[in-house]
């Protein structure tokens, strides 16, 4: 327990909250434009998850459009606010809502995906360490908690995503084909020579196992050598930029919480010439 | 409250036990999820992205939507032309097969996204079967319009 709330670099939480909010904008303007066509899919079609069915959310229609304007101003008023160090609970939580909404519609429609709940984390633990100052070289456990709490939400999606394949698909599914039928349903230049040299996609399917299963974790601990984090955070990341040239999915809200691991607050923290 | 000067960067009790508090109920919904939930359950819904085994000596399939313009052309349409992502009417499959009316709302929402371009007057949607043997595609494929709407 206390490694969970042991004090971290509030610049760290500052750098991420710029990251992440400016991100926003990209992931809902950009990367993941499906989301906003749900706005004019009849609501028959519209499938309610739990969550929508718990609370009083409306069935999404063309007011969706409106609303991705709202969380795209909210996201930069809350960047704004990041660099400013000002009111960072009101804005990020209320990004964090409005972003939650925005997952909801984007998954209630037949299909959930799982490249998001690291990010989702992070939207709702960055406003509790109150301010957080790009300048600030101090440390604190608010920063702590909210950036082990990333780290956990990064490394579960690897582990549990491994015991999600044990428990849907059965310890054999390393070697089932699952990679083949990924790779023939969405292959790409690079991944299409791979169905005749089906070892490797086998041999895929064993790494990708171990690597959820056992390096992932490797992520939280805190290494004596810094160089260790960087190597395994690149291979992770290295990993992502590979699946979206094999089979073009790619987990990009994942990989910005992944950045939480690095010592982003290097990054602001020029050194400092001793008197 | 003990009278004790505060450290910077310390947290008050009640910080502390809110985060403690708040670090257990999401890690037991996570796992909770993981081992007995549901895709409904998001998002603390199972990681389940690629979990499902295919046989190696079996089929894959893979859906399409195709649609028949009111000119004539039949077209492969993805989500941005109807809103719904493939696999998304996967995951809706069992239901356009059970009541194929239900197309009539992607050639609504095709409409609707691209009202410049001509109305669908039928949208089915196609399976194709991959055949494989030792995880290797045997080049044998089967086609199948599983649900299909024309409109009235």
């Amino acid at each position: 327990m206390s490694r969970l709330l042991s004090p971290a670099p509030v610049a760290r939480v500052a750098v991420l909250r710029l990251v992440v909010y400016l991100f926003v904008p990209v992931d809902v303007l950009l990367t993941t434009t499906w989301v906003r066509g749900h706005a004019q899919v009849p609501p028959e079609l519209y499938v309610p998850l739990r969550i929508g069915r718990l609370l009083p959310l409306p069935t999404p229609g063309p007011w969706v459009e409106v609303f991705q304007v709202l969380l795209v101003a909210a996201a930069l008023a809350a960047a704004v606010a990041a660099a400013r160090d000002a009111l960072p609970r009101l804005t990020g939580w209320l990004v964090a809502l409005l972003y939650l909404e925005w997952m909801v519609v984007a998954m209630s429609y037949g299909k959930v995906d799982h490249d998001r709940f690291a990010f989702l984390v992070a939207l709702f633990v960055l406003p509790s360490v109150g301010r957080a100052s790009l300048r600030s070289r101090e440390r604190s456990e608010a920063a702590g908690w909210a950036l082990t709490m990333i780290a956990l939400a990064v490394v579960a999606t690897y582990t549990l995503a491994a015991v999600a394949k044990i428990r849907f698909g059965g310890w054999d599914w390393v070697d089932g084909a699952t990679l083949t039928r990924a790779v023939l349903r969405r292959s790409t230049a690079l991944s299409e020579p791979l169905l005749d040299v089906p070892w490797v996609l086998h041999a895929a399917q064993y790494g990708i196992l171990v690597m959820e299963l056992v390096v992932a974790p490797l992520l939280l601990v805190r290494w004596r050598d810094e160089r260790v984090t960087w190597l395994l955070a690149l291979g992770f990341l290295g990993f992502h930029l590979m699946t979206f040239a094999m089979i073009t999915i790619v987990f990009l809200p994942h990989c910005v919480a992944l950045l939480a691991l690095l010592p982003l607050e290097r990054l602001v923290q020029r050194e400092r010439v001793p008197a | 409250m003990s009278d004790a000067p505060r450290l910077d960067g310390v947290l008050s009790a009640a910080g502390r036990h809110v985060r403690v508090a708040v670090t257990l109920v999401v890690a037991l919904l996570t796992l909770a999820g993981t081992l007995v939930g549901q895709d409904d359950d998001f998002p603390f819904g199972p990681f389940r992205m690629y979990s499902t085994r295919d046989d190696p000596n079996g089929t894959v399939v893979s859906t399409r939507v195709e649609a028949v313009t009111r000119d004539g052309r039949v077209l492969v349409v993805d989500e941005r032309a109807t809103g719904l992502k493939r696999a998304e009417v996967e995951g809706q499959v069992g239901r356009f097969r059970a009541d194929p009316t239900l197309l009539r709302h992607l050639a609504d929402a095709s409409a609707r996204l691209r009202p410049a371009e001509p109305p669908y007057d039928q949208v089915r949607v196609v399976e194709r079967r991959y055949v494989l043997r030792d995880s290797r595609p045997t080049g044998e494929q089967t086609e199948q319009v599983v649900a299909s709407w024309s409109r009235p």
